[in-house]
């Protein structure tokens, strides 16, 4: 069955055909990211209204590239949550309209499940249950992946997602936005242990988050540094920084791995591009003797493939909206 | 001719279908529940309610704003949505032209003032006068503030004829400036998909993806930006 997928919950419109989850036959992505670098971050009345101008256009290329006609779609999923609401609002009624214009099913995609679901792209072989280490710009969890519908949170971050710690710091070092490739840039050449920053835990919660120390810290070395007129390594302060976020995820992940007792550990989201991040997961993985599972960069980011994979299994598994269905900025897993 | 109809720019939302200009169904709804939930669901009931399907319609239309961004963009994005599955014609209708069929009431020669609540002390307004029964545009749409309204129509030594859901707003400004003006009453008073229905016309459509909304104001983001840089100079 071929599906059309639709997201649009932050700064990237895409559009998606599928084929019974797994294959994909086109996948446009429009980013904005150039338009929202001008800001610093993403600004989310400008993000909607890019949304909307460019999602027909790219509904177009997406069935045009994968060689088939619009009456051979079965059916449409959508990323309804959880997001940016204006942004996400622009692909729901979207893709609600569609759906009902061509008289298929539709399916609503929690934008997580998404992300994880890129795993199923990226690796045919790949089948729950796993383990799965979320983290991108807006969100941090650790997800159960008990089958592929049936997922169950793990623990999260309390405060900040582990890519907006990484645009914060790309920010007070002077690099552009978004700030996952800068700061993975800059730290190559430095010395990780060069500053002292704090690795969070949450009392009584150990497969919890925290990053806003991290954050404020590196924040407070850049701050006291300019006001001493001191030099910073740069280098050094993006190495120690990028060796801290992945000294909160990698041996949380591998500790929860044992306690669940899978064999398989997955990564999803943006922030999985990171080089740091995705070599300490190899070691651990390495030394645990599991198998580990990191899509490739194309899949990390925002895409329309992994709605419509995560998508072909809800419809699998019965989920429908109607033309009533709505969109979320904020819902559980 | 078969015209189906949204309008989503304020608080209200709407649907209506138009056969070859004479209106066959409107649902209207002021519940204050969004219109993401609202919209679509109308469109369906009200086709099934009239014995249709979307496959017969042939030309879409939407006011494409002024109004409420949010709102605006569930109306064009549902449209849009319509038009990429089934191959149809859009018209994008500006909101303010489609309330002005609302003035057909005040009768020939009537002056009619268009007004949404814009905020930050503005209206999005435009003048049309009643011409052999229709509306004939005089200004473009644009967000001015009511003081500046009153300035304009005190020229025009004319009393007016106001509709919108900014009307008691833009009235009430209006009067405290000494202009004579009427209020729409409230069963005509608000924007509906009937107005855009009736303004929509086969020659002015366009493709879905070349439809854009008309927002009339930039994002806060870019205005602060061009503020700074302008401070900047």
């Amino acid at each position: 069955m071929y599906i059309l997928s639709v997201e649009s919950t932050c700064d990237e419109t895409a559009v998606a055909i599928t084929r019974d989850g797994r294959e994909v036959l086109a996948d446009v992505i429009s980013s904005q990211a150039d338009m929202h670098a001008l800001y610093g971050g993403v600004v989310p009345e400008i993000a909607s209204r890019s949304h909307v101008e460019v999602i027909s256009r790219l509904a177009d290329e997406a069935v045009s590239r994968a060689g088939i006609k619009k009456s051979e779609i079965g059916a449409v999923a959508v990323s309804y949550a959880p997001g940016l609401i204006g942004a996400v609002l622009v692909g729901v009624n979207f893709a609600k309209s569609a759906a009902l214009a061509l008289g298929v099913p539709l399916v609503p995609v929690h934008h997580i499940k998404g992300h994880i679901a890129a795993n199923y792209i990226a690796f045919p072989e790949l089948e729950p249950p796993f383990l799965c280490l979320a983290i991108s710009g807006g969100n941090t969890m650790l997800v159960d992946v008990r089958s592929y519908t049936d997922m169950r949170v793990m623990g999260a971050t309390r405060d900040d997602a582990a890519g907006e710690c990484f645009d914060k710091t790309a920010r007070v070092l002077g690099l552009g936005y978004p700030g996952g490739k800068p700061v993975d840039d800059l730290s190559r050449g430095g010395c990780d242990t060069a500053y002292k920053l704090p690795r969070a835990h949450v009392e009584g919660h150990p497969y919890d988050m925290s990053f806003s120390g991290l954050k404020t810290a590196v924040i407070n070395i850049v701050h006291t540094a300019e006001q001493k007129g001191e030099e910073i390594n740069r280098a050094d302060l993006a190495a120690s920084f990028s060796a801290a976020v992945s000294d909160s995820l990698v041996p949380r992940t591998m500790e929860c791995l044992r306690e669940l007792g899978y064999d398989k550990v997955a990564a999803a989201g943006g922030v999985a591009a990171n080089s740091r991040i995705r070599s300490d997961f190899e070691k651990a993985a390495k030394a645990a003797g599991v198998k580990l599972f990191v899509p490739p960069l194309r899949l990390c980011g925002d895409n329309g493939a992994m709605i419509g994979c995560q998508g072909y299994y809800e419809y699998l598994a019965g989920a429908r909206g109607d033309s009533s269905l709505n969109a979320y900025a904020t819902m559980e897993l | 001719m078969l015209t189906l109809a949204f309008e989503s720019s304020a608080k209200a939302a709407s649907v209506a279908v138009m056969r070859d200009g004479a209106l066959l169904g409107q649902y209207f709804q002021n519940s204050g529940l969004t219109h993401s939930r609202t919209l679509l669901p109308m469109a369906e009931d009200l086709l099934r309610n009239l014995e249709l399907k979307l496959t017969d319609i042939d030309l879409l239309a939407v006011s494409r704003g002024p109004g409420s961004f949010t709102g605006i963009r569930i109306g064009v994005a549902t449209v849009k949505g319509l038009a990429w599955a089934l191959d149809k014609p859009v018209c994008g209708v500006s909101t303010l032209e489609a309330m002005a069929q609302l003035g057909v009431a005040a009768g020939e020669g009537a002056l009619i003032s268009c007004a949404m609540d814009a905020r930050r002390s503005q209206v999005y307004n435009a003048l049309f006068e009643i011409v052999d029964g229709a509306p004939r545009r005089i200004t473009d749409d644009r967000a001015i503030a009511v003081a500046e309204l009153a300035a304009e129509l005190k020229a025009m030594g004319r009393s007016v004829f106001v509709v919108g859901d900014g009307a008691e707003l833009c009235c009430r400004g209006l009067a405290e400036a000494g202009i004579e003006c009427r209020c729409a009453p409230e069963p005509i008073r608000y924007q509906c998909a009937w107005g855009v229905a009736a303004c929509a016309d086969m020659s002015r459509a366009e493709s879905g993806a070349d439809l854009a909304p008309v927002y009339l104001r930039l994002s806060q983001a870019e205005r602060e930006r061009l503020s700074r840089m302008e401070g900047a100079k």
